[in-house]
């Protein structure tokens, strides 16, 4: 009697089983779908064709005096914030955020990572040099680039970054803390929140998802 | 059954009132460094490579607390090699130096000897920088 009841309890156990195995194929399935990450911004169509938001490729000057366009760089991906370095609020925990980012993908010559100051009076070219030496960074992955004024605001618009001259905020400028992810195209893939350290964990795999998807 | 419930209830009134006893005295320093000190200096007071020095190395919270309360009062010129300067805490008051100063040791140096008001008096009419 007692061997019947253990041989019924076994059969039962291997019926839930065998009912479990298809979802568990299922949910192993979904987990290795990988949607493209969308591409934010408005949308045109113009003649048929669908124009999504790209960001302009501005004539830029690097902390080495360098003009530079992002299209120069060709096959990369970028992480671009706003920033300013005598900046009392938010900028510091930013560029530490900036710097767990250049640290993930250091040895990763598909990125690049680029802050944009949007103070010109005093963040001269020199004055970026000696910051980004003393971030202790390697300049020819992590840029510090310049420009005038309106063009460096406009820019900071196209990477849907908001930046306006605040004479009540710290410094005269109110500004967001936002890293972008462009992809080789400069069209905006995604963002985090600079000032948010799990905001910035996130993104990591946002990144790696757009790698996968750009270098497929 | 009666007396297990009773025994449950005076246990979880002692755990309730030695609890609610423990007060944390940094509580007010803490916020301090919260709102004028952790943007720049870091949530763990870790600080940005060489551009802001990080806290957990400072050999400053060993000194004597002098340095420490005039440092925060009166801040620090730009630094010629790495251009940051630290700004100024004019709108601290005395208690609300003691507090932070002490909290500060006692985070960053295991220093629990609190610095008292008057000492923070004392100390800021003595700072270099006084104006």
């Amino acid at each position: 009697m007692a061997s019947r009841t253990s041989f019924m309890s076994k059969l039962t156990s291997a019926f839930i089983l065998l009912c479990f195995i298809p979802f568990l194929f299922l949910s192993a399935g979904c987990k290795r779908e990988n949607k493209a990450l969308p591409i934010l911004g408005n949308q045109d169509v113009v003649n048929g064709d669908t124009i999504r938001h790209i960001v302009p490729d501005y004539l830029l000057t690097d902390q080495d005096s360098q003009q530079i366009r992002i299209s120069g760089y060709g096959n990369k991906i970028f992480l671009a914030d706003f920033f300013f370095i005598s900046c009392p609020s938010i900028c510091p925990k930013v560029q530490k955020q900036m710097l767990r980012l250049y640290d993930k993908y250091k040895d990763d010559n598909r990125v690049m990572l680029l802050s944009h100051t949007i103070d010109q009076r005093h963040d001269s070219v020199t004055v970026l040099h000696r910051y980004a030496q003393n971030l202790g960074i390697d300049t020819g992955k992590w840029k510090f680039l310049t420009a005038e004024k309106d063009s460096i605001f406009y820019l900071a618009d196209q990477y849907f970054v908001s930046v306006v001259d605040d004479p009540s905020a710290p410094k005269g400028f109110d500004h967001s803390g936002r890293i972008i992810l462009l992809d080789k195209n400069r069209h905006v893939r995604g963002f985090c929140e600079g000032t948010d350290p799990e905001s910035v964990t996130a993104f990591f795999s946002t990144v790696d998802r757009l790698l996968a998807e750009e270098y497929k | 059954m009666y007396l297990f419930i009773r025994r449950f209830l005076y246990i979880a009134l002692l755990v309730s009132v030695s609890t609610s006893c423990q007060t944390n005295p940094y509580r007010q320093g803490h916020e301090l460094y919260k709102i004028n000190c952790e943007s720049c200096h870091m949530e763990d007071g870790s600080g940005l490579a060489k551009l802001i020095p990080s806290l957990k190395s400072s050999g400053l919270f060993r000194s004597t607390p002098e340095c420490l309360i005039c440092l925060i009062r009166h801040g620090l010129d730009k630094n010629q090699l790495t251009g940051q300067q630290m700004p100024a805490n004019k709108r601290l008051n005395d208690v609300e130096l003691a507090n932070l100063v002490n909290y500060l040791r006692q985070e960053y140096a295991s220093i629990t000897i609190a610095v008292t008001t008057e000492e923070v008096n004392a100390c800021l009419a003595n700072c270099k920088d006084e104006e």
